[in-house]
C-alpha cells in the first residue's frame, strides 16, 4: 500500500502532463482547472503518504549483487523535503496560470511546458524518497533532464544558451557525484541510506585521504545544483526561465536537492564520524562560506532583480551547505530548518519579481521607483519577504540563522565561528540588496512623478495573491511559533525520526 | 514553576501600551487619504490617537508589582518576555515625555510638509516599538526591537524625500544594521554561557518566581555564568564578543567610528522627528548597551579589561570630536547633531568606568540630554518654520522679536554647558567624579578634562547663537516685522522641556534616588 502510494505520487504528475497533451480542452480555464486538479490530488496524497510514518527499505528492483538495487524509504529527511516540496509545487502551479498567460509565445508551447513543470513534481519526490544513494542518483540525473526544456521554454538564444550551460554543469556535477557513489559502494556495507554512514572502516584503513578527496569531489559535484561556488554560474543564467520556474525549481526544488543530495551523502553515506574534523571538511567549509559572502557580494551588484534574487540564492544554499558541514546534529537541524525557511521566503521573493513582470513588465532594480503605489500589496508581501531575508526576528530568517549559529558555536569548530561572521556580513549585504529595492518603492524621492507610471499598473488577480497571503503567514507563523518545527528537524537531524 | 503558572503574573497592559501605537500607526497608513477630509481632521485623530496610546505606558509605569508578561518562545528557552524595573520606567518616561510634546509639535510644523499621514503613521509605531525597547526583559526581545526601531524610524528620516534625505536614510539603515549584526554576533556568543532562570534564583521586583527556560534574561549584576566561560577558556574570545556588542549597539549612540550616519540622518529629517531621534532614539543604543553590560555580562567581568579601557577612549575621542566638529558646523541643525554625537559619547564615558557614580551621572545625563536636545531641536524647527533659514548666522536680532523663544533655547543651552541651575551641572558632576573614582591610569583624568573641554566647546557653539539674538550685533529694525513669536502650540513644548530643565536642575533628587534604586537592585 505504502509502495504503491510511492509510485502513484512519482508517477501522477507524469501521467497528467502526458495527458494533458491529448486532451482537448473548450477553454483555457478548463485546461487549468484540470492541471491544478491533478497537482492539488498529488499533493493530498502526498500529504497521505507521509502521515503514514517512516517506512522500512522497501526494495523494488534488484540489480546485480546484494548492494546494487532500486529502493525506496521514508525517513525524517524524506518528509521535510517531500513536504515541502508538496506544500509548494500547488502554489507554485496557481501562480503560474496567470503569470503564463503574460509569456509572449505561451501559447505555443504551453501543453509542454506544464508536462516538464508537473513532471519535475514527480522527481522531486522520487529525490526526497529514494532509499540509497543510487535510487537518488537516478532521480538526479532524470530532474536534469526534465527540468533542461524549462529554462529553455522561450527559446531565444539566451534561453537557449542559459540551458545548454545548465545542461553541461548539472551533467558533469553528476558524474562526480557517481564517482563517490561507486567508491562507497566499494568501501561500504550497503548503499542504503543509514543515519550515521555506511562507510566499513576496517576496509578504509589507509585510503582514508583518497575516500576524503572522493567525498569533496562528490561533494562539489552535487554542490552544481546547490550553486557552490565556483559551480553557481548556471543559477544566475537560468533566470531566463519562466518566473515560475525560476521561483519553484531554482529557489526550491531543483536546488535544495542539491543540498538535500549532499545532506545524504554527508550523514547517511560517509558519515560524519569519519568527516569530522578532517581537511576535507575544513576545505568545504572555506569553500561554502566563501560562496556566502560572494552571492551576497554578486547580489549587491546586479541590477536585474530575478538575477539578484538568484545571487541571494547562491548564498543562502551555502547557508544550508554550512549547516550540513558543521558536521553536527545540531547543524543539520539548522541547515533542514533554513532549507525550508528559505523555501517559504525566496519563493515569495520571486513570485513578487513575477508579479512586477507581468504587471508592470520590470526587468530591473531601477524601473521599480515609485512602484509601491501601484502595487502596494505586492510590495507589502516583498517587504516582509525581505525583512524576512535579513532575518529580523519575528520572522522565518531568523530562526533558522539562529540555530544555524547556535550549532557553530556549539561545535567549537573556529572556522565555523568564522562563518557566523560572514553569515552577519552576508545579512547586512542582503539588507542593502533587498531593502534598497523596497526604498526604491515606497520612497522614489521627491523629484520622482508618478504620472510616469502606467495607469493600468496595479496588483495581480487573486491566483497570485492567494500564494502571496500564504507564504506571508507561512514567515510569521515559523517565526514566532517555530518550536514544533525545530523540534522535529533536530529529531531529524538526530537520525531519531 | 512551569510557563503556565508564570502567566498568572502577566500584565497585559504592557502589550497593549506597545501594540496599540503600532496598530494606531499602521491604521494610519494604511487609511486612504481622501477619508480624510481636511487636514484638521487628520490632526484630531492623530492628536487624540497620541493621547490614548500616551495613556497605557503610564499606567504600566506607575504599576509597582507583577510587572512582567511573557507572551511566547521565539527560539529555544527565549521567550518574547517583558519586564518593568526603574531603568525601564526612566527611558520610557524620556520617551513619553519627548514623544507627546513633538508630536503636538509637529501638528504646526508639519502643515510645511507633503505626507503628513504618512510621518503620524511611522511616528506612532516608533512610539510603539520605543515602549517595546524600554520594557523588553530579555536580550532577544530587546534585539527584536532595536532592528524595528531602525526600519520604522527610517521613513521619519528620509520622509522629505530630497536626494540628500534618500542618502541620508540609507545611511542610517546600513550603519544601524551593521551594528545590530555585529550585536547580534555577541548574543549568538553569549547564549552558550547563559545562565537558565532557576540557576540565578532570579527574585524579580514582581515578588520572586524560579522558571528553568528563560535565557538571557535581565538580571541586575548580570545573568551569564562567567564559570563556564572561565573553564571553557574563551575569556578572551568572550571579550571580544562583549565588545562587539558594545561597539554595535554604539553605532545607535553614534560612538566613533561609526558615528557618521548621525550628522547626516538627523538633520534632514522635519524638525519635531530631528527632536525625536536626537533625543530619544539614540538612547535605544544607550539602553541596549547597559542592558548588555550590567544586566546580562555583568560589571564585574568586564572591570580592568581592555574592553574597558578601549570603549572609554573611543567616547572620549567621539567626545571631542563630536564637540569640535558641531563648533566648525555652520549649519544649525547639523550642529546639534554633532552635538547629540559628543553628548551621547558623555554618556557612554559615564557607563565604561563602571562604578555607581558614573553610573548615576550617565543615566541622568540621559534624561537631561533627551530633554534638553529635544527642545534645542524644536527652537531649530520653531525659527527654521517662521524664518526658513537654516544657518546659525541667520538669526541676528531675532531675540527681541521672539523673546520667550530665544529665552527658552539660553536656557537648555546652558544646561547642555552645565552651567548652574540649570540640569547639566548635575549629571556632569557625577560623570566628573565617577572618572576620577574608576582607578583607570590616565583615563581618570582624561575623562574629566575632555568633559570641561568640551563644556566649552559647548558654549563656543550654543550660545553665539543666543548672543547675536539678543545683543545688538545689526540693526532691530532691519529684522522683518513679521518674524513674531511661533504659535502657542508650537511654543508651549520648546517652554515645558525648558522648565524641565531649570526643574530637574534645582531639583534632581527624585531622579537621583530613583537610579540609586537601580543600583541597589545589585548592579554591582
Amino acid at each position: 500500500m505504502i509502495f504503491g502510494l510511492i509510485l502513484t505520487v512519482i508517477l501522477l504528475p507524469f501521467a497528467g502532463g502526458m495527458l494533458l497533451q491529448v486532451l482537448k480542452f473548450k477553454e483555457k480555464k478548463y485546461k487549468q482547472c484540470y492541471i491544478f486538479s491533478y497537482v492539488l490530488l498529488n499533493t493530498l496524497l502526498t500529504y497521505v503518504l507521509l502521515s503514514q510514518g517512516t517506512t522500512n527499505l522497501i526494495r523494488v528492483i534488484n540489480f546485480a549483487g546484494e548492494k546494487l538495487d532500486f529502493s525506496f524509504k521514508i525517513d525524517g529527511m524524506s518528509m521535510v523535503f517531500a513536504g515541502l516540496v508538496a506544500t509548494l509545487w500547488p502554489l507554485a502551479t496557481l501562480y503560474s496560470f496567470p503569470y503564463m498567460e503574460h509569456e509572449h509565445n505561451g501559447r505555443v508551447h504551453e501543453n509542454i511546458f506544464y508536462m516538464f513543470y508537473t513532471a519535475t513534481y514527480g522527481v522531486t519526490l522520487g529525490i526526497a524518497m529514494s532509499g540509497n544513494l543510487l535510487t537518488m542518483y537516478c532521480f538526479y540525473e532524470l530532474l536534469t533532464l526534465v527540468t533542461v526544456p524549462l529554462v529553455m521554454h522561450t527559446l531565444t538564444r539566451e534561453a537557449v544558451h542559459a540551458s545548454r550551460k545548465y545542461f553541461y554543469y548539472s551533467l558533469g556535477g553528476a558524474a562526480f557525484a557517481f564517482l563517490g557513489l561507486i567508491f562507497l559502494l566499494v568501501y561500504g556495507d550497503s548503499l542504503a541510506f543509514t543515519y550515521g554512514g555506511v562507510l566499513n572502516l576496517s576496509k578504509v584503513q589507509n585510503q582514508k585521504d583518497l575516500l576524503l578527496l572522493i567525498y569533496v569531489l562528490a561533494f562539489l559535484g552535487f554542490g552544481v545544483k546547490a550553486a557552490v561556488c565556483p559551480f553557481n554560474s548556471w543559477l544566475p543564467q537560468a533566470g531566463v526561465a519562466p518566473t515560475p520556474v525560476t521561483a519553484l525549481l531554482h529557489a526550491v526544488a531543483v536546488v535544495k536537492s542539491g543540498a538535500f543530495a549532499i545532506m545524504r551523502l554527508t550523514f547517511y553515506g560517509f558519515g560524519t564520524r569519519f568527516l569530522q574534523g578532517t581537511w576535507a571538511q575544513y576545505l568545504l567549509l572555506a569553500i561554502v562560506i566563501f560562496t556566502i559572502f560572494y552571492g551576497s557580494s554578486m547580489a549587491v551588484k546586479e541590477t536585474h532583480i530575478k538575477r539578484r534574487l538568484a545571487f541571494s540564492t547562491i548564498s543562502n544554499l551555502s547557508y544550508i551547505l554550512f549547516g550540513v558541514l558543521i558536521m553536527t546534529p545540531l547543524g543539520l537541524a539548522g541547515a533542514l530548518c533554513h532549507m525550508v525557511f528559505h523555501g517559504v521566503m525566496k519563493i515569495c521573493s520571486f513570485f513578487c519579481a513575477g508579479a512586477f513582470i507581468t504587471q508592470a513588465h520590470v526587468n530591473y532594480v531601477h524601473e521599480l521607483n515609485g512602484m509601491a503605489k501601484r502595487m502596494p500589496k505586492v510590495f507589502a508581501v516583498f517587504t516582509v519577504a525581505s525583512l524576512a531575508l535579513m532575518g529580523v526576528p519575528g520572522l522565518c530568517g531568523f530562526v533558522s540563522k539562529w540555530h544555524l549559529a547556535k550549532a557553530a558555536f556549539a561545535s567549537g569548530n573556529l572556522l565555523a565561528v568564522v562563518g557566523v561572521g560572514v553569515l552577519l556580513i552576508s545579512a547586512l549585504l542582503t539588507a542593502i540588496y533587498m531593502l534598497s529595492i523596497v526604498i526604491r518603492a515606497y520612497f522614489p524621492g521627491n523629484a520622482f512623478d508618478y504620472g510616469t507610471l502606467h495607469e493600468e499598473i496595479c496588483d495581480p488577480d487573486w491566483r497570485m495573491m492567494l500564494p502571496f497571503l500564504l507564504f506571508v503567514a507561512a514567515m510569521v507563523v515559523f517565526g514566532v511559533y517555530s518550536a514544533p518545527f525545530v523540534e522535529f528537524f533536530a529529531g531529524v537531524a538526530g537520525g531519531l525520526i | 514553576m512551569g510557563v503556565e503558572d508564570l502567566a498568572l503574573h502577566n500584565n497585559y497592559m504592557i502589550f497593549v501600551s506597545i501594540v496599540l501605537p503600532i496598530l494606531a500607526g499602521v491604521l494610519l497608513l494604511v487609511t486612504p487619504d481622501r477619508v480624510f477630509k481636511s487636514r484638521q481632521m487628520l490632526i484630531n485623530m492623530t492628536a487624540v490617537s497620541f493621547v490614548v496610546c500616551a495613556l497605557s505606558p503610564v499606567l504600566v509605569i506607575l504599576r509597582q508589582t507583577g510587572n512582567t508578561l511573557l507572551l511566547f518562545f521565539l527560539v529555544d528557552e527565549i521567550p518574547v518576555f517583558f519586564a518593568v524595573d526603574h531603568l525601564g520606567r526612566i527611558f520610557a518616561g524620556i520617551v513619553l515625555l519627548v514623544f507627546l510634546l513633538a508630536g503636538f509639535f509637529s501638528f504646526v510644523y508639519m502643515s510645511h510638509e507633503k505626507n503628513e499621514k504618512r510621518y503620524y503613521g511611522f511616528y506612532l509605531i516608533t512610539f510603539g516599538v520605543l515602549l517595546g525597547l524600554c520594557f523588553s526583559g530579555n536580550l532577544v526581545t530587546l534585539y527584536l526591537f532595536y532592528e524595528f526601531m531602525t526600519l520604522v524610524s527610517m521613513p521619519l528620516v528620509l520622509h522629505t524625500g530630497s536626494k540628500e534625505a534618500v542618502m541620508a536614510g540609507l545611511k542610517y539603515l546600513f550603519y544601524s544594521f551593521c551594528g545590530a549584526y555585529m550585536a547580534l554576533f555577541g548574543i549568538y556568543f553569549l547564549y552558550q554561557y547563559a545562565i537558565a532562570f532557576d540557576d540565578v534564583e532570579y527574585q524579580l521586583w514582581s515578588g520572586g518566581y524560579e522558571t528553568s527556560r528563560h535565557m538571557l534574561s535581565f538580571v541586575s549584576g548580570g545573568s551569564l555564568d562567567l564559570k563556564a566561560v572561565a573553564e571553557s577558556g574563551n575569556t578572551a574570545f568572550c571579550l571580544i564578543a562583549v565588545f562587539m556588542m558594545i561597539v554595535g549597539f554604539g553605532v545607535k549612540a553614534g560612538c566613533f567610528p561609526f558615528h557618521a550616519w548621525l550628522p547626516a540622518a538627523h538633520p534632514v529629517a522635519p524638525a519635531p522627528a530631528s527632536a525625536f531621534l536626537s533625543g530619544i532614539i539614540v538612547k535605544g543604543g544607550v539602553l541596549a548597551i547597559v542592558r548588555t553590560v550590567y544586566y546580562v555580562v555583568g560589571a564585574e567581568f568586564l572591570r580592568g579589561t581592555w574592553v574597558q579601557a578601549v570603549w572609554a577612549s573611543l567616547a572620549v575621542v567621539t567626545l571631542l570630536m563630536g564637540s569640535s566638529l558641531a563648533f566648525k558646523e555652520k549649519v544649525l541643525k547639523k550642529r546639534l547633531a554633532y552635538s547629540t554625537v559628543s553628548n551621547l559619547s558623555y554618556i557612554l564615558l559615564g557607563l565604561s568606568m563602571l562604578n555607581e557614580t558614573a553610573f548615576t551621572g550617565s543615566i541622568l545625563h540621559v534624561v537631561f540630554h533627551a530633554v534638553i536636545k529635544s527642545a534645542l531641536f524644536l527652537s531649530a524647527g520653531a525659527l527654521i518654520f517662521i524664518t526658513g533659514n537654516t544657518k546659525v548666522n541667520d538669526f541676528m536680532g531675532l531675540g527681541k522679536r521672539m523673546p520667550v523663544l530665544f529665552w527658552c533655547y539660553t536656557i537648555v543651552s546652558l544646561g547642555l554647558i552645565g552651567i548652574p541651575p540649570t540640569s547639566g551641572v548635575v549629571s556632569k558632576w557625577y560623570l566628573a567624579v565617577g572618572c576620577l573614582e574608576s582607578g583607570l591610569t590616565g583615563l581618570s583624568w582624561i575623562g574629566p578634562a575632555a568633559l570641561l573641554i568640551s563644556a566649552l566647546l559647548t558654549a563656543g557653539y550654543l550660545l553665539p547663537i543666543s548672543v547675536r539674538a539678543f545683543l545688538k550685533e545689526t540693526d532691530y529694525e532691519a529684522v522683518r516685522n513679521d518674524y513674531k513669536e511661533p504659535r502657542p502650540l508650537m511654543l508651549a513644548p520648546v517652554v515645558i522641556l525648558a522648565a524641565v530643565t531649570l526643574v530637574l536642575g534645582l531639583y534632581p533628587t527624585p531622579l537621583i534616588q530613583l537610579i540609586q534604586s537601580v543600583i541597589a537592585a545589585g548592579l554591582f
